[in-house]
């Protein structure tokens, strides 16, 4: 017991560290980078159904103009969790790592996650909650929405960062005109 | 001669019925030239390896095959899965191919991914009668890449099959160069004192084992594509793109560890069947295997793909590169693996997971004479729960465990053999392999076969439950069964187990999503599973896919009773019931 807490404490730090060092070397949460920021519901000039199948997306890539504000619909329509997250490939390549960590302690259990562990109170405020505003992880069968302002051109994708995925071809280009 | 003439003439009159492709391949001497030496063979289309057959899933093919040869021959289509007439076994499916005739193979596309053929006559296939064979699917893939490749590997020998086998009749370790040498002897002397060296010396040779059996057949020349080390096979590639790479171990003999150095591989196939993605630096592919990885090179600049045999005496290597003539460094070889007495674990009747040497009462083939003054006093008492972490160097073979304390469950605990990544990183390990999709309805099986892989070395017999091919009753399973076979490496050496016509689904654990294979690795000194829906009729081989482990005896002939009517095996034979593998 007092060992795995103790794991699960170190891998939220890390988790938490890793967001918080995310504005200064812009690799990290959907805060302060070029490729756009959190949308308001408001602002929604459309409306882009993604669906998540084992392993790939479809549409696997989307037009935007810059300034647009696109509520995602994203749904698991697959038997594995997946991820559906906004962002550079350097931002997922740092993803890519947390979501390992997330695997190798039982967070995401191949078609499960473990919701107890994600809420688990780690000290200090800090969780595996996973509720960035440019992703979502979702269990098979779940729906939800990610509301996203395009705000310039940049080197952007939507991927699916569960290990292995995005290296098989779990992504979507981002074309922002 | 003359059936073989009103076949085709049949064929020509058959009315085309939906997507129906033609096929043609010829058996021909050929010659090889690996770089290192130039020898004559057996190919198809004029070489070796022979062409890339490109079928696609739903596709009704038929493929003329013409013997060019003067001897008989026949054409095995590895992994797929089709009526048993049709897999090319003399003396199981067919007869054969006779000199100077065409035979028609007939068969629907049932799936879809990587795989190969191959002679199953005599040693035409260590002589080089191989090819590849890519499924195109109906639907379409869970992953997806810019470009492929066919990386076919072989271990191609300047001996002909019939010689080695010879000679590996006469002496067991003809081809053995890594054997231990008196210097050794010594070195091991100074490290671990006499009498402990001396004992393990004993212990071996009671084994009819030498430590560095890990291969026994060495001195070959690794290709891919064709091409030797110094050959370089080539793929071209554009930075940034994804490429997928078709991995085929078509060698007689050989387990290689593949590693691209600067690249991660994320595995997505397993023997033709999508796998839940891993990615790894580093991956053993053993004989008849297949594993699909997809890479991405970024850089503009070649990468050494390096196939190191799994007893480290020879390599195959080939290049990626933005354009042809780019080069990259060429890794040296690591240091031979050694067995160790945990590889000999399973000569004594003991499960994976029991100690080494340690149950003497069923130490059935050992001399127990070499035994008796082994010191056991290390032994005695042990908390086997505790295994993982204890000090085997209480048994004397403290200087063999691997290092780093690498694991992995396929393995005996402490194997010589478990391999680990160069880079220091992630080696595939089977228990990685979890199915992208159930093939099957989970439910228990129905029966379970124990099938013990013997052999003496010494002899170079090899066996299944200690009966060779020759003398050994068919395993009868009935059609509807979903058997379980226990496998039970009671020798030291790894065996690749291949079961024709139906999947073989292995258990890592992983229930309904247990990897779908054709071919399945057994390590020495543990017990593997799988299990297999009898779902086709019919009578197929069963056996080891070492090409000269095979023809030493272990094989089976499966017979499939019941089902369909109108498919049903005639009881007796086809053709002369040998063993030719």
């Amino acid at each position: 017991m007092s060992a795995s807490r103790f794991a699960l404490a170190t891998l939220a730090m890390s988790l938490s560290l890793s967001a918080m060092g995310a504005d200064s070397h812009h690799s990290g949460h959907g805060h302060g980078w070029s490729g756009g920021e959190p949308g308001k519901a408001s602002a929604v000039s459309r409306t882009i159904n993604i669906d998540m199948h084992d392993n790939y997306f479809e549409p696997e890539s989307i037009d935007v103009k810059a300034g647009e504000t696109v509520r995602f619909v994203v749904s698991n329509k697959g038997s594995l969790v997946h991820e559906f997250n906004v962002g550079t490939p350097d931002m997922h390549e740092a993803r890519q790592v947390e979501m390992k960590m997330l695997v190798e302690h039982g967070v995401i259990q191949g078609g499960a996650l473990n919701h107890a562990m994600m809420e688990m109170d780690m000290g200090g405020g800090h969780s595996m909650k996973q509720d960035d505003p440019n992703s979502v992880l979702l269990e098979p069968g779940d729906s939800r929405e990610v509301v996203w302002t395009f705000t310039g051109a940049g080197d952007l994708e939507f991927a699916c960062n569960v290990p292995g995925h995005y290296q098989a071809g779990m992504y979507g280009d981002v074309n922002v005109n | 001669m003359k059936t073989a003439f009103l076949a085709g003439a049949l064929s020509l009159l058959l009315p085309t019925m939906g997507v129906a492709g033609e096929y043609n391949l010829t058996v021909d001497r050929v010659e090889i030239d690996t770089g290192d030496f130039v020898k004559t063979g057996i190919g198809y289309n004029g070489a070796s390896p022979g062409p890339v057959l490109r079928f696609k899933e739903g596709e009704n093919v038929s493929i003329n095959v013409t013997n060019n040869l003067d001897e008989m021959t026949s054409i095995h289509w590895h992994g797929l899965i089709l009526p048993f007439e049709q897999d090319g076994v003399p003396g199981i499916s067919f007869p054969g191919i006779k000199p100077g005739e065409t035979f028609t193979y007939n068969f629907p596309i049932t799936q879809s991914g990587t795989y190969w053929f191959h002679s199953h006559s005599g040693f035409q296939e260590p002589d080089g009668a191989y090819g590849a064979i890519v499924i195109e699917p109906e639907g379409r893939e869970p992953f997806r890449y810019d470009r492929e490749y066919v990386v076919q590997l072989t271990d191609k020998h300047p001996h002909s099959g019939d010689r080695i086998m010879r000679n590996l009749k006469m002496m067991p370790d003809y081809y053995n160069r890594e054997q231990q040498t008196v210097g050794e002897f010594f070195s091991d002397v100074s490290d671990q004192g006499f009498m402990t060296t001396v004992k393990d010396r004993l212990a071996w040779g009671g084994m009819r084992m030498m430590k560095a059996d890990v291969e026994d057949l060495q001195g070959f020349t690794g290709l891919i594509n064709g091409k030797g080390p110094e050959q370089n096979w080539t793929g071209l590639f554009q930075p940034g793109e994804r490429i997928r790479l078709r991995f085929i171990n078509s060698s007689a003999m050989t387990y290689f560890d593949v590693r691209i150095p600067g690249l991660d591989m994320t595995v997505v196939q397993a023997d033709g069947n999508n796998v839940q993605p891993v990615s790894v630096d580093e991956f053993r592919i053993g004989v008849a295997e297949t594993y699909d990885v997809i890479v991405r090179p970024r850089d503009e600049k070649a990468y050494t793909i390096f196939a190191e045999s799994m007893g480290r005496s020879g390599y195959a290597r080939a290049t990626l590169a933005p354009k042809e003539g780019m080069e990259a460094a060429v890794p040296k070889l690591r240091d031979p693996a050694r067995l160790t007495m945990a590889d000999m674990g399973g000569m004594h009747g003991m499960d994976h997971g029991d100690m080494a040497g340690m149950d003497h009462s069923t130490m059935g083939e050992m001399d127990h004479s070499d035994m008796k003054d082994m010191d056991h006093s290390g032994m005695k008492g042990m908390d086997h729960s505790g295994m993982k972490g204890m000090d085997h160097s209480a048994m004397g073979h403290g200087s063999e465990m691997t290092a780093g304390g690498a694991s992995d469950p396929f393995y005996a605990e402490g194997s010589g053999l478990i391999p680990t990544a160069a880079n220091g990183g992630k080696f595939l390990s089977y228990a990685d392999l979890k199915a992208q999709k159930p093939l099957y309805e989970e439910r228990e099986a129905t029966r379970e076969i124990e099938l013990r892989l013997t052999g003496n070395m010494e002899r170079y017999t090899w066996s299944i439950n200690g009966v060779k091919y020759e003398d050994a009753d068919p395993i009868r399973l009935q059609y509807g069964e979903r058997v379980r076979f226990k496998f039970v490496n009671e020798t030291m050496m790894t065996h690749p187990m291949h079961l024709h016509g139906m999947w073989s689904m292995l258990d890592v654990g992983a229930g309904q999503l247990n990897p779908v294979k054709h071919t399945i690795s057994v390590q020495p000194g543990t017990t593997v599973y799988m299990e297999t829906e009898v779902d086709e009729p019919g009578q197929w081989a069963f056996h080891c896919h070492l090409s000269y482990h095979a023809a030493a005896g272990m094989f089976r002939k499966v017979i499939v009773e019941g089902g369909p009517e109108s498919t049903q095996a005639a009881e007796g034979d086809v053709g002369q019931a040998g063993g030719e593998a």
